[in-house]
């Protein structure tokens, strides 16, 4: 998608657009206030069914089926709608997602937990348009957060710079109410509102958490008597500044760096899509290098068709298969390029579910497999299996138009599970490229401690 | 090519019908279209409807002697084969059915010898018998056929019990009048030590072995020597009786070799209860009935989940039809009322995970066993399998997880290719990249296999129709259907 350069500096108006022109398709005759009292409506009627249920001990005949369930999610659906339709005067969602029709009629309360019980820590309702942002959300940061959750904003280091560039612009509209300094008040009463509501839209990546937790402590070392303007600038520099080193200068060192891997006659096989994979690729072109490229693609985000499609644009010869290909195509490889979502501190590599399959067929294979990483997307955590800490992306993703699962939720027992990540083995990897030089995976701790030391 | 179907996109249900109305000719281009556009497909289907042509083949054909019926046989065969070489199943199945006439060929002379060698007091009767087990491999055709004509027409009274496989009835039917002058059986008699100059031993040892030296020689091979003078009546009608029998024989030999492609996933399921047990995480991959039917079986006493692989692109839509219940006979291709009707899982009470393919890695580590299916199943223990399958058992060998096969025997191939790769088809690629790709799909090269090996180091059990085995000794079972000489009729220059 966005590749770390091409990130939306401007492109959050037009996002921003679309809640002017509020209903979308469903009913566009209903003004809110009919909505409003429809919904209403609604509820009363599910409240008397529920009082009735409760006072009868048999459940109501005709409604039999749904009404239990009601009773245990019913106050909790009720009251989500109410927070959301406190929030905005046009209370409809941004049609984002293509598979989720917005309708009007609320849902209907669900028959049974659709969630799988491996993960069951990981769900976390997503916040699917501006409807529920809080009013503190700075609109460049209401873009974003939307971006984010379409993935028209994907990626650790497009994420990252986007995130910054935006606390970039809520710093600089911000003034510090008076009896307040900037250092106590800027972090607590408006930076973290605006993570709070990136973090609703989809998980915070490792990477923006360490480029938060730097921020948070650029912003509690600024001098409480410099001038606010004076800490604002300052504060903004210092962005553009941890941006340009962290990951512009770092992906150039690494693609560079990268580049000089790949040699005359070598084919690369690389899995989904990581910009950093494409810089270097791009790079070893550039330098007038013969070489072709794999790429091992899945469902459900197929992000390696972008990848694909500029290679191919360059002249590149490029072969496209998805994970049903791997273990034909892996022996056509010579070298594995991976980029990263993290680095773990025990050397395991996070990063799209998938990206372990590529690594354990190359490691079968005795392919070497590097791995192209900015140590900002290092961490101190450390990860055994994908299960633990992961990422969960709506099941929803996973239907098709028109297939046999769009009903999914209607049939007993039956769960779709879209996990983002996966782990990778530290024996898998022979290499990380970073910019500050070519390590193994053992060396992941100390490279994270140093770069921190270093941060101070 | 195939006859116009009235508003049915022809099937496999859609060829069993036919095949009562057309010719055999036409029925066996039919099916020889029918697979290499794909519309049969699979193996199940593949195999039953291999067996229903053989069956007409046999039943249509008017054979004189098993030689010509096993070559009539191996010609079909070898061009269904050459029609789609890789559903592998059709060649089994034509293996099958021709050891099995070699079978019950050798088990119709074997009773001659026998009784010959028990029969030793009446010499007349045994040399005529022995004149005719050499007659029926090459019999005077000058008569033959026409013998065979009238014994379609007026079937002979002596045998009509299809079970009973002797003709001559002496060596079970003891209560025939021809057994009943038996004399002692030690007595030897030097004299008919050669009979159509093949030694005969007469040993106590002979008497107790099963098979015969003279049963050693592939059938075929051996030659009428001595023709004496004998009632050239009797004899015509004996040999026409006799194939007539043996017709009739191998006709229910197909027949039982369709009803166990039929009955072939209970028979598997038999064994789930063995398997599974309860709070247990199984993965699977792709759609597959017996896979589905092994779970169900399970699902009848325990609980446990099941995480199901898509198997994008060839089949998640089958894998997601079957998830979801709606599997409307669009499975396997035909609609058979048993799999049209399968439930799915979770209708049982089973919790059913659905995952992408690429997930796989993650999940492993809390997966107990992986059960797969199979398209066909390779002598050394390896297996051909819906793409992605060797990745799922690569991670589950990763993870120490096991890893069990489920597949009727009928999978299971006798060859042995040097090099996968050619066992592998490629599907469409526009699954993968379609048109509204635009400049993509020009640009780019696209590979969709449809199928993986999966070598049987990464395989810890096979459940057959038969039980459960570990890879190495499939090569066991493949001897005991197959024979050796049939292991590869389709191509002659591999014959040694």
């Amino acid at each position: 998608m966005s590749s770390s350069e091409a990130t939306p500096v401007e492109s959050p108006k037009p996002v921003e657009a679309p809640p002017k022109q509020s209903q979308p398709d469903a009913a566009p005759k209903l003004s809110g206030a009919e909505i409003k009292k429809q919904k209403a409506a609604e509820k009363a009627a599910r409240r008397a069914q529920a009082a009735k249920e409760k006072q009868g001990g048999a459940p109501a005949p005709p409604l039999a089926s749904p009404a239990p369930a009601q009773k245990g999610d019913g106050p909790k659906a009720q009251k989500s709608q109410q927070k959301r339709r406190g929030s905005m005067s046009t209370p409809k969602d941004i049609p984002i997602r293509s598979q989720k029709g917005i309708v009007v009629i609320p849902e209907e309360p669900k028959k049974e937990d659709k969630t799988v019980e491996f993960f069951r820590h990981l769900y976390k309702p997503r916040m699917k348009g501006l409807a529920g942002a809080g009013k503190d959300a700075h609109p460049a940061v209401l873009a974003l957060g939307i971006q984010m959750s379409n993935y028209s904003i994907c990626g650790s280091s497009a994420r990252l710079v986007a995130t910054l560039q935006a606390f970039k612009r809520v710093i600089e509209s911000y003034t510090t109410p008076p009896g307040n300094t900037l250092t106590r008040h800027l972090t607590s009463h408006v930076l973290s509102p605006q993570i709070e509501y990136i973090a609703s839209c989809r998980p915070i990546s490792i990477s923006m958490g360490n480029a938060i937790r730097w921020l948070k402590l650029e912003i509690s070392k600024v001098d409480i008597d410099t001038p606010e303007a004076d800490a604002k600038k300052a504060l903004c520099e210092g962005i553009d500044v941890f941006i340009r080193e962290r990951v512009t200068f770092a992906d150039q060192v690494i693609a560079n760096s990268a580049a000089e891997k790949i040699r005359d006659g070598d084919v690369i096989l690389t899995y989904a899509k990581s910009s950093i994979v494409q810089h270097a690729l791009v790079k070893a072109h550039e330098d007038g290098k013969k070489f072709g490229v794999i790429v091992v693609d899945s469902r459900p985000l197929h992000e390696g068709k972008h990848l694909a499609a500029a290679l191919a644009g360059l002249g590149i010869e490029v072969k496209y298969c998805l994970t049903n290909g791997l273990s034909h195509n892996i022996q056509d490889a010579t070298k594995v390029f991976l980029g990263a979502h993290a680095m773990m501190s025990n050397g395991r590599l996070f990063s799209r579910a998938g990206t372990a399959l590529v690594a354990m067929e190359a490691n079968d294979n005795d392919k070497p497999v590097l791995v192209l990483c900015e140590t900002i997307k290092f961490t101190e955590r450390v990860a055994l299996d994908s299960i633990v800490h992961n990422e969960i992306a709506p099941p929803d993703e996973l239907v098709i138009t028109g297939g046999a699962l769009e009903a999914w939720r209607d049939i007993p027992h039956l769960q779709l599970c879209n996990p983002m990540y996966d782990v990778t083995p530290a024996e898998y990897i022979q290499m990380i490229v970073t910019e500050s030089g070519n390590v193994p995976p053992t060396s992941v701790p100390v490279l994270h401690r140093l770069g921190n030391e270093s941060q101070g | 090519m195939s006859p116009p179907q009235s508003g049915h996109a022809p099937n496999l249900s859609v060829f069993k019908k036919s095949l009562r109305a057309q010719s055999l000719e036409s029925s066996i281009e039919n099916l020889i279209s029918l697979l290499k556009r794909r519309q049969i497909k699979n193996s199940r289907p593949c195999a039953i409807a291999t067996a229903e042509l053989l069956l007409r083949v046999v039943a249509r054909f008017r054979w004189t002697d098993i030689g010509k019926l096993l070559a009539r046989i191996q010609e079909v065969g070898q061009r269904l084969i050459q029609a789609q070489p890789r559903e592998m199943v059709v060649g089994n199945i034509v293996r099958r059915v021709l050891g099995m006439i070699r079978d019950e060929a050798k088990e119709d002379r074997h009773e001659d010898m026998s009784d010959s060698a028990s029969n030793m007091g009446s010499p007349h009767r045994r040399l005529e018998r022995a004149t005719l087990s050499g007659l029926r491999d090459q019999p005077p055709p000058t008569f033959s056929p026409l013998r065979l004509d009238s014994s379609k027409t007026t079937p002979p009274t002596i045998n009509t019990d299809k079970d009973s496989d002797d003709v001559f009835g002496s060596s079970v039917g003891g209560s025939r009048p021809q057994s009943s002058h038996r004399p002692p059986m030690l007595t030897s008699h030097p004299s008919y030590a050669h009979l159509n100059g093949i030694p005969v031993q007469q040993s106590m040892f002979n008497l107790l072995s099963a098979t015969p030296s003279p049963l050693s020689t592939p059938p075929g091979a051996v030659s009428p020597a001595g023709k004496t003078t004998f009632d050239a009546a009797n004899l015509a009608y004996r040999v026409a009786a006799s194939s007539k029998d043996l017709k009739a024989e191998v006709i229910s030999g197909i027949e039982e070799i369709i009803d166990e492609l039929d009955q072939v996933d209970d028979q598997i399921a038999a064994y789930a209860q063995e398997h599974i047990h309860s709070n247990e995480v199984i993965l699977t991959h792709s759609s597959s009935v017996s896979v589905q039917k092994f779970l169900l079986k399970a699902a009848e006493k325990r609980k446990f989940t099941v995480i199901v692989a898509e198997s994008y692109p060839n089949d998640h839509e089958a894998t997601h039809a079957a998830v979801t219940g709606k599997l409307n006979g669009g499975l396997d291709g035909d609609d058979m009322s048993t799999e049209k009707f399968l439930k799915p899982l979770s209708s049982a009470g089973i919790t059913v995970i659905l995952m992408t393919d690429a997930a796989i890695f993650a999940i492993m580590s809390r997966v107990n066993k992986v059960i797969l299916a199979t398209h066909a199943v390779i002598a050394n223990g390896g297996l051909i399998a819906a793409a992605g399958a060797r990745i799922i058992a690569k991670a589950a060998k990763v993870h120490r997880t096991p890893v069990i096969v489920v597949s009727g025997v009928y999978k299971l191939s006798p060859e042995y290719p040097f090099e996968f790769e050619s066992l592998i088809e490629y599907g469409d690629p526009g699954s993968i990249i379609g048109y509204h790709d635009g400049a993509l799909v020009e640009n780019l090269e696209v590979d969709n296999p449809v199928y993986d090996y999966v070598p049987p180091e990464l395989v810890d059990l096979y459940i057959t129709n038969l039980g459960a085995h570990a890879p190495s000794y499939l090569y066991r079972i493949v001897a005991d259907h197959y024979k050796q000489e049939d292991i590869n009729f389709h191509n002659p220059e591999l014959l040694f």
